[in-house]
């Protein structure tokens, strides 16, 4: 289970955070301003409602007088109001979801878009998982943030407005006295933050704390086991469990004092204060009974948007938290590698060149040592050699994955970085040692995204690389479903789809990285047949693991170390007798002469 | 409701919080009743003109006095019955801990550990719920409710409760129906978030297909797609949810009127003051919560239900293997006897060990070598009693393996298996994982022994680095060595190596192995290993092939018999030439 770090951040760092989350509401404005608007009618209704009530009490129910049309006509308002909120407030309530909704899905896609220019050397050095969080669970975590906290805070600072400006109405003495509340209740509020904050930190850090420990505990469960080790495992979970037990009944506790039960015991005080205001007054003067309940009835709708607000206050603080993890993201300047674009530049040929290339991801070990080589057009040039001897970096320069410093890489004598990006794409292809299939049917996954490509042009891609034979068995042929990364189809069955997808686009060169997993006889064979084809006119560069799959190859270039150690024909380097002939003996099980 | 009967156990354990707490909530609720009683009292008294000033006095000290008596019993009933509900879950997930913990590995086998996890998280939370939010919903809707009702009824006007209540069934019907669709179309959310979510990891982990491609553009118009769905989706959810507060105030509000409207009649017709109107009206006011809970109640249970119903389907499962009655109550030593002739792995139909059988005396070591499925592995389950039900005999210090209690058989046994598993702590606990106690000396000599001592000490923090995800990471062959580490520091009557030098290179194999030599004269050892040089000094060499025994001998009269090992020999000494350079 990934755990990310919690940054800690200043208050400054806070605002900074909850200023650039709120420029993404800048392109709703006007629908925020009508939901806005929305609100504000339902909160002037429902404090509209006891004032009506004051109004009829005082006037009418008091000296019990009933002309009939004045009391229809309140009655008919006091009914137009409650229809008119009930209406209003529903679609009030719904316009800020949707909003909040599509200020989210406007991050996602901006932070997913960020993720798909970032250079694979980004991807290197951050775990997939925590990609994933930063686009999905931290937008969400943001979500709660515009979807609750928010409306929340307008909600409670347009009542508290409309609540006085009421009150004042009614009675300015009393209004006045009643503004006494306001500090006090941002005391608690100020108060319940300051602790709350680290409450709900300790109580998540808490439960994250014990899910580790569970998932530990299930996925290491046999060698606890073999080591006799349960019952301390048990004391060991049970501890962290009583930690999170003591920090659930501590939040519980705090919320006991501050919350819930305070917030009700101010509204008890303020009907005490109202109750005896009036009380007193009336010993003196007298005073409308009407205004009496308006008061008590207008002062308890201050407090549930308050209490609302507090409880919230824990989301609002983990959505800034999660949005501080998502800008960092979007700021990370580990971009793919720049071109130096040349207008009109295009592949012709296709020969390929590279011209003493050194190379190191990490800045320090060089994983490629002076290579140079040339692929003439149409040839086919071998990479060979043992793991972690560079293959594999060779490809990943020729793809433009990372850029490279020293030497340079010519397509038809013209460097690598000056192609426009959309022309290397689109001449040159690559197939990956570990096909990768997508989420979707046979189709789409030769089609991939270009709806241009007919139904027709997928097929042939598929019998060209005789990819159809084994899809025309499966029983929904091309629709056939492809689920987790194709894990029901062999790998050799993947391989095929995969070089379908590559010819389907029919690239000037072809860069392979043949399948080390094993395949079937049946469709290696396939494989090797349709290879053959594929290489046909176009200009190749393939990692080899079986030699004898580019016996026939122009070029074989043998690497031990980042470096070329052997180059040749196959005949020219079996008859050197040196690492080649070495492997190759290895491969065929010969092995007469050899170990002495 | 029938989970609150199921979680009477509990409710037992947790008499005196649960009968205090609801106590407690039963008092809110009376004290509840008396502002609303003294706001129309007053009211009724002023309009009157016989308020006195002790009079009011009087009731504002109540007024008072309620308050904070309702402010402690609201405190405490929520620390009772809440915390009584954290306890709960507490008690369930330690209870479901320790059952996971005696499972046999085919439990594992069998489940996801994600699947495990969501127990153990999403149900116990919705126990929890029940324990706590259920048994306040249950009082609050019973109790509160019916206290507001009869105070109505009885001291202000039983035909006019009678009417304004005519409403509230509605309430009660639509937001109950709303939570249950709300759950629904919730899943349907969370649906779209999950596929979201599955489709930014697939373009991750296909990243440089999409980038070979030049298909950026393409896949984030598809993750739009995706994410307009979730839009959608949640703002399904969103047209549920945002009916709640209309609902509410819609059914008052006829409620409200309702009760003016009579109200004032009654009023004429003097049956009723103007205070006990207001009185009335507040009255109203605070049966919202009780009716809402009323609704909410059955959606907790259903829920709690459900989750309850799986904890104790989970909890039931009984392990495998266990000790049989009057089990041997000592640690096997001696010579091992290894007779089997036919196993089968649970639900598979081929044998994957048959009419294997080998003597190992004690003291010596033994090296098994042949294909994946060979049947390596299964000879080191069934050693180690992960499984059983086959046909013939596994004897170790003269008694089956079976007869001993299986806590003493693994005392016997140092196991390092092929997936290194560390445990997120540091190294010297990972290394000192059957005895924290044990002294740092012998912590350094198993670590010495196993050829890591020196990595470790080459680390900043040393032995008190932190392994995995949240600290450094080792490379495999780190790992592996660590995990050697861990079992020799049981000195253990017989130690398993299950290819776990795989990822360590040739010299320090070597140095591993001789040190093995040194310092296990008198215990026995058997090797596992893909590479022939980890088993060329074994006492005894066993081939496996598809499941039985085909070459037996020590690694000389192997290699002059001119079989399988020989080959595979020959093989890798080429493999090895390769890998280095052919400079051999």
């Amino acid at each position: 289970m990934q755990v990310d770090k919690q940054p800690k951040l200043t208050g400054k760092d806070q605002w900074v955070v909850l200023k650039r989350l709120l420029c993404y509401a800048i392109p709703h404005k006007k629908s925020i301003s009508f939901a806005m608007l929305l609100l504000i009618l339902t909160i002037v209704g429902s404090i509209a409602g006891p004032l009506l009530i004051q109004l009829f009490i005082d006037d009418y129910l008091t000296p019990l007088r009933f002309p009939k049309n004045e009391v229809l006509t309140i009655a008919l308002i006091f009914i137009g109001i409650q229809v008119f909120i009930v209406v209003v407030s529903y679609f009030q309530l719904l316009r800020f979801q949707r909003i909040a909704l599509k200020i989210i899905q406007q991050m996602r896609i901006d932070v997913f878009s960020k993720v798909q220019g970032l250079g694979m050397r980004y991807f290197d050095k951050t775990p997939a998982g925590s990609i994933v969080s930063r686009v999905t669970n931290d937008t969400e975590a943001i979500k709660e943030m515009f979807v609750s906290v928010i409306v929340t805070f307008l909600q409670a600072i347009f009542v508290i407005l409309g609540v006085y400006i009421a009150l004042f109405a009614l009675n300015v003495k009393m209004a006045f006295m009643s503004l006494l509340l306001l500090p006090l209740i941002l005391i608690i509020v100020v108060i319940y933050r300051k602790y709350s904050a680290d409450f709900y930190q300790d109580i998540r850090e808490r439960l994250s704390q014990l899910n580790a420990k569970i998932a530990e505990s299930l996925s290491g469960m046999g060698m606890v086991q073999a080591f006799r080790q349960e019952d301390r495992l048990e004391a060991e979970f049970s501890a962290i469990n009583e930690k999170h037990y003591r920090a659930g009944m501590r939040n519980i506790k705090f919320d006991g004092i501050l919350l819930g039960p305070a917030i009700d015991l101010f509204y008890a005080g303020a009907i005490v204060f109202v109750l005896g205001y009036f009380g007193f007054l009336s010993l003196e003067s007298p005073v409308e009974v009407g205004v009496l309940y308006a008061f008590i009835t207008l002062i308890g709708r201050l407090f549930q948007p308050i209490q609302q607000v507090m409880q919230r206050l824990s989301i609002f603080q983990q959505a800034i938290v999660a949005a501080s993890r998502v800008f960092k993201l979007m700021d990370d300047s580990d971009m793919e590698p720049e071109q130096q674009e040349i207008e009109h530049a295009e592949v012709q040929d296709g020969e390929i060149e590279f011209r003493d290339v050194t190379f190191s991801y990490d800045g320090k070990t060089d994983v490629l040592k002076n290579i140079s080589f040339t692929a003439k057009a149409g040839e086919t040039v071998a990479l060979v050699g043992h793991t972690g001897s560079g293959k594999s970096s060779i490809i990943n320069l020729l793809m433009r994955f990372y850029e490279y410093e020293k030497g340079d890489i010519f397509i038809d004598g013209v460097s690598l970085k000056a192609y426009p990006k959309a022309e290397l794409r689109k001449k040159t292809g690559l197939v990956l040692q570990d096909p990768f299939l997508f989420y979707g049917d046979i189709e789409s996954n030769i089609r991939l995204h270009d709806q241009g490509m007919s139904s027709e042009e997928v097929r042939a891609a598929a019998e060209f690389v005789q990819a159809n034979e084994f899809i025309e068995k499966l029983p929904a042929s091309y629709a056939q479903k492809v689920t987790e990364r194709g894990s029901t189809f062999s790998s050799g069955q993947r391989q095929l789809v995969a070089f379908a997808r590559t010819v389907a686009t029919n690239p000037k060169i072809l860069v392979l990285d043949e399948a080390t997993a094993n395949i079937d006889t049946e469709t290696e064979v396939a494989i090797q047949a349709s290879l053959e084809k594929m290489r046909k006119g176009r200009t190749t560069i393939a990692i080899a693991h079986r030699l004898s799959t580019i016996q026939d190859a122009e070029l074989i270039l043998v690497l031990h170390k980042g470096e070329i150690v052997e180059r040749g024909s196959h005949q020219e380097l079996i008859v050197q007798k040196g690492l080649y002939h070495k492997m190759y003996l290895l491969q065929n099980g010969i092995l007469e002469d050899v170990i002495e | 409701m029938k989970v609150l009967f199921r979680l009477g156990w509990f409710f037992k354990q947790q008499k005196k919080q649960y009968s205090i707490g609801i106590a407690m909530l039963m008092i809110v609720s009376l004290l509840q009743l008396l502002p609303p009683k003294i706001i129309g009292t007053i009211v009724d008294d002023i309009t009157a003109g016989e308020l006195t000033s002790t009079g009011l006095t009087k009731w504002l000290v109540i007024l008072g006095v309620a308050g904070i008596l309702m402010y402690i019993a609201r405190y405490y009933w929520r620390v009772l019955i809440f915390g009584s509900a954290v306890l709960l879950s507490r008690t369930m997930r330690e209870k479901l801990f320790n059952h996971f913990t005696r499972m046999s590995p085919s439990f594992y086998q069998k489940r996801r550990v994600g699947d495990l996890m969501a127990h153990a998280t999403n149900d116990i939370n919705a126990v929890q719920q029940t324990a706590g939010m259920g048994v306040l919903t249950l009082v609050d809707s019973i109790a509160t409710g019916g206290f507001v009702i009869a105070v109505m009824a009885i001291t202000i006007n039983w035909k006019l409760t009678l009417i304004a209540l005519i409403p509230i069934p509605l309430m009660i019907i639509l937001t109950s129906y709303y939570g249950k669709l709300l759950q629904k179309r919730f899943r349907f959310a969370q649906e779209a978030f999950s596929n979201l979510n599955d489709k930014t990891q697939e373009s991750i982990s296909g990243i440089k297909v999409i980038k070979t491609f030049g298909q950026q553009q393409e896949d984030i118009h598809d993750f739009t797609n995706l994410s307009n769905d979730v839009v959608d989706k949640n703002l399904r959810v969103a047209k549920i949810d945002a009916l709640f507060d209309p609902t509410i105030t819609g059914v008052f509000a006829i409620s409200y009127s309702l009760s003016f409207f009579f109200g004032t009649k009654f009023i004429i017709a003097g049956d009723m003051s103007i205070g006990d109107m207001i009185a009335f009206s507040t009255y109203l006011g605070l049966l919202v919560w009780p009716m809402l809970a009323f609704g909410f109640l059955f959606n907790i249970v259903e829920r709690g239900n459900a989750s309850y119903s799986r904890i104790e389907e989970l909890l039931s499962v009984v392990p495998d293997i266990k000790d049989v009655p009057g089990a041997i109550d000592a640690k096997p030593e001696g010579d091992l006897h290894f007779d089997i002739d036919e196993f089968k792995f649970p639900g598979d139909d081929r044998a994957a060990l048959h009419s294997v059988h080998f003597t190992l005396k004690r003291g010596e070591t033994m090296g098994i070598v042949g294909k994946t499925g060979s049947g390596k592995t299964a000879i080191l389950k069934l050693l180690l009693r992960e499984f059983e039900g086959y046909k013939g005999s596994i004897i170790y210090g003269g008694k089956p393996i079976n007869q001993y209690k299986q806590q003493r058989l693994r005392e016997s046994i140092g196991y390092v298996p092929q997936d290194h598993f560390l445990f997120s702590t540091t190294l010297a606990e990972n290394i000192a994982f059957t005895n924290p106690k044990i002294a740092v000396e012998k912590i350094h000599e198993a670590a010495a022994l196993a050829h890591i001592h020196e990595d470790i000490s080459g680390f900043t923090e040393g032995y008190d680095t932190i392994v995995g995800e949240r600290g450094v990471s080792l490379s495999g062959g780190q790992k592996q060595r660590v995990s050697i580490a861990r079992a020799l520091i049981m000195q253990p009557e017989l130690l398993i190596l299950d290819d776990s030098l795989s990822a360590v290179d040739a010299k320090t194999e070597e140095a591993i192995l001789e040190s093995l030599k040194q310092t296990r004269t008198g215990e026995t050892t058997i090797i596992t290993s893909h590479r022939l040089s980890a088993i060329q000094h074994a006492h005894k060499i066993i081939v496996m092939y598809e499941g039985t025994i085909v070459e037996v001998g020590t690694h000389e009269e192997l290699i002059d018999l001119a079989g399988k090992y020989k080959e595979m020999y020959d093989l890798q000494q080429l493999e090895m030439l390769v890998e280095q350079g052919g400079e051999g």
